[in-house]
């Protein structure tokens, strides 16, 4: 690690990210994320029924029991990541930057500075009018990796948010 | 001093009309051929001459009209520093782009254009506004007027930088130029492993597209080409590797032939031009502070040559989802050399040190690409002898593959500026002013953060680098710094 120093020269009062300073998602999206998911696996459920159904010949056992435990598998894979993945999903806004972390077992941390975001704009699916959450949505120059989206924020908060940011922009402009 | 006055209103060429009638034909014809083949193939409607000589009156009654009202609704002009198109007789619409926004303005001319004498101009944005800004007949005088205006024209710009910067042919350089020889070795150096794809994915839609019209005789002819295979045995897959291996270098050959004809690299003050191509012919300006990454690659074939592909990444347009190809294929490393000068600066990334991946990287790829589909298909095969060979033998692969590409993966880094090398049996760099970043992701799996490692995704407005498998502590530096630097940086991204 000492070479580090000879790549950039890093002025010392670069502030760092803290993971722990980040604003948790409202926990009614923990919710959408449950029902979401039951919907995945009644659809899961009726597939399989309906495979059996039409299906005549008889499969060989292996390979329709390591499917099974394949999809038995993730979907007890996928209860698990929103139950323990939830706390880590959050957002931070600092003073030139916004910032969303997720992720349990693959965590990811995306930043971007106020000085390149294009527009903001609030979405609402379905289940999330029910809730009353919005995502907000932040768009950069070139393809969409570059862009971010943040979940389950109540739908004032997003407001809030996209005003907030909105007026940083016309400031950069 | 110019003669056309862009504040009017103004119409593309009369020729236009023409243009516009053949693409409708030609529009139709690619949404409709199933169906017109389909009819043309039943012999009730073709011997019933009257409804087929009618529907062809209407049509062509139709195209006609569309494209007369589409040639009188189609208007551009210049207002206020801003680009105006209006377009649309049912729908009309109207497009406007502010000047400073254009990241570069393209001319094209394919065969029927030449024809005409006109050529279609393009006007690429980072916005959202895209590949709408398509004027598709221009007189060719008044193209290269206009690309010169909206290329050059700064939205404050006095009159007399106007002036100065619409005179043609000022310090006009060439780079490069590209003789038929030098197509020649370009082309042999493809990668004809993947124009081979390439033949396969069209050769079986096309195939698919045939069978499906045919679906009974082709049956009865490809249970007959099975037969013929089980018969004749190693004789034809080696006709057929042979024929596949030329069919791929003839087809490399050509399209390189195509699309790079009399092809050259203008370097003028701050701007490349790039012209090139025999049927399509494109002329792209595209200027320096708008190249957000420069890529060069190079191949065990083209490094006998000796010569790079080099491509100039643009902001790509979120609408099309891609950029307009600015390439210079067959550049040797003096070429290089120089774009790399002009554009990033002399004797950049030459004494920092190159920081390699992880061998852990090698490790996850090897997991990925060589274990984990061996293992899944053991249930399917496990019972012939063959597959188990051939798992070894793929798994075996995988591995060298898999080392090929960590001995190439490695980036340099400054202040500035990052340079990342990638690659397997190809070798591929990407080069970036760091203030041209977007915005940055820190990604860490919980396999890589026993083993304190990180990846980095810098995100420009041409694409992504990917840095996969770092120190942890290095990471983080880098992308706390990179979003310092992206914040504190005065420069505009485009």
């Amino acid at each position: 690690m000492e070479n580090f120093s000879n790549l950039i020269i890093t002025p010392d009062n670069i502030p760092d990210i803290n993971k722990d300073s980040f604003n948790l998602l409202d926990k009614k999206y923990k919710t959408i994320l449950y029902i979401r998911f039951v919907f995945v696996l009644l659809l899961v459920i009726a597939g399989a029924v309906l495979f059996f159904i039409l299906t005549e010949e008889d499969l060989p056992i292996l390979i329709v029991g390591s499917v099974f435990s394949v999809v038995a598998l993730l979907l007890i894979y996928s209860a698990l990541i929103i139950y323990f993945g939830f706390p880590k999903k959050g957002y931070l806004i600092r003073e030139n930057d916004i910032s969303f972390q997720r992720g349990l077992i693959f965590f990811t941390s995306t930043s971007v500075p106020f000085n390149r975001i294009q527009h903001v704009e609030v979405s609402q699916g379905i289940l999330a009018k029910i809730f009353k959450l919005s995502s907000l949505k932040i768009y950069t120059a070139g393809g969409s990796a570059s862009d971010l989206s943040i979940p389950g924020l109540p739908k004032e908060t997003a407001g809030k948010l996209k005003d907030f940011l909105s007026e940083k922009i016309s400031r950069h402009e | 001093m110019s003669k056309t006055d862009l504040s009017k209103p103004t119409r593309q060429s009369i020729k236009g009309m023409a243009l516009i009638f053949v693409q409708g034909i030609r529009k139709s014809v690619k949404i409709f051929w199933p169906l017109l083949l389909a009819l043309l193939l039943n012999e009730k409607i073709r011997e019933n001459e009257m409804i087929m000589i009618l529907s062809g009156v209407v049509i062509f009654v139709l195209l006609v009209a569309h494209s007369i009202l589409y040639y009188l609704n189609f208007f551009f002009y210049l207002k206020n520093d801003e680009f105006i198109l209006k377009k649309g007789y049912l729908r009309k619409k109207i497009l406007s782009i502010p000047l400073d926004r254009i990241q570069s303005v393209n001319t094209k001319q394919n065969l029927f254009q030449q024809l005409l004498n006109v050529v279609s101009l393009e006007i690429d944005t980072a916005g959202s506004v895209g590949k709408e800004l398509k004027i598709h007949a221009l007189d060719k005088l008044f193209a290269i007027e206009l690309q010169n205006v909206l290329q050059l024209q700064k939205p404050k710009a006095t009159a007399e930088q106007e002036e100065k910067a619409v005179l043609p042919e000022e310090h006009e350089k060439v780079i490069l130029k590209l003789s038929p020889s030098d197509l020649l070795r370009i082309g042999i150096s493809e990668n004809h492993l993947r124009t081979g794809l390439i033949i396969l994915v069209f050769g079986n839609q096309i195939y698919q597209n045939i069978a499906d019209l045919f679906k009974n005789k082709a049956e009865e002819y490809s249970n007959e080409v099975v037969d013929y295979m089980a018969n004749s045995g190693w004789t034809i897959v080696v006709v057929f590797i042979l024929f596949f291996l030329v069919a791929s270098v003839l087809f490399s050959l050509f399209r390189t032939l195509f699309k790079y004809f009399d092809f050259k690299l203008i370097k003028k003050n701050e701007t490349y031009r790039i012209e090139s191509g025999l049927i399509n012919k494109r002329k792209v300006i595209i200027s320096h502070s708008k190249v957000q990454q420069l890529d060069w690659e190079t191949g065990p074939l083209k490094k006998i040559f000796g010569i790079y592909h080099l491509v100039f990444k643009q902001a790509v347009s979120k609408q099309t989802k891609k950029s307009q190809l600015v390439d210079a294929p067959g550049c040797l490393s003096g070429h290089l050399k120089l774009l790399r000068a002009d554009l990033f600066g002399e004797e950049v990334l030459v004494n920092e040190p190159k920081v390699y991946s992880n061998n852990f990287y090698f490790r996850r790829l090897w997991i990925l690409s060589g274990w984990i589909p061996a293992i899944v298909a053991v249930p399917f095969f496990y019972d012939i002898w063959v597959f188990w060979v051939a798992a070894a033998g793929w798994i075996l692969a995988s591995a060298g593959y898999s080392f090929l590409i960590l001995k190439k993966r490695y980036f340099r880094i400054n202040n500035e500026q990052i340079r990342v090398s990638q690659g397997a049996i190809s070798h591929k760099w990407k080069q970036m002013r760091l203030f041209k970043i977007q915005s940055v992701e820190f990604k860490q799996s919980v396999f890589q953060k026993r083993r304190a490692l990180a990846s980095l995704k810098l995100m420009n407005a041409a694409g992504t680098i990917t840095i996969p498998y770092i120190d942890e502590l290095m990471a983080k530096q880098i992308y706390n710094y990179l979003i310092y630097h992206a914040e504190t940086s005065e420069k505009r991204w485009m």
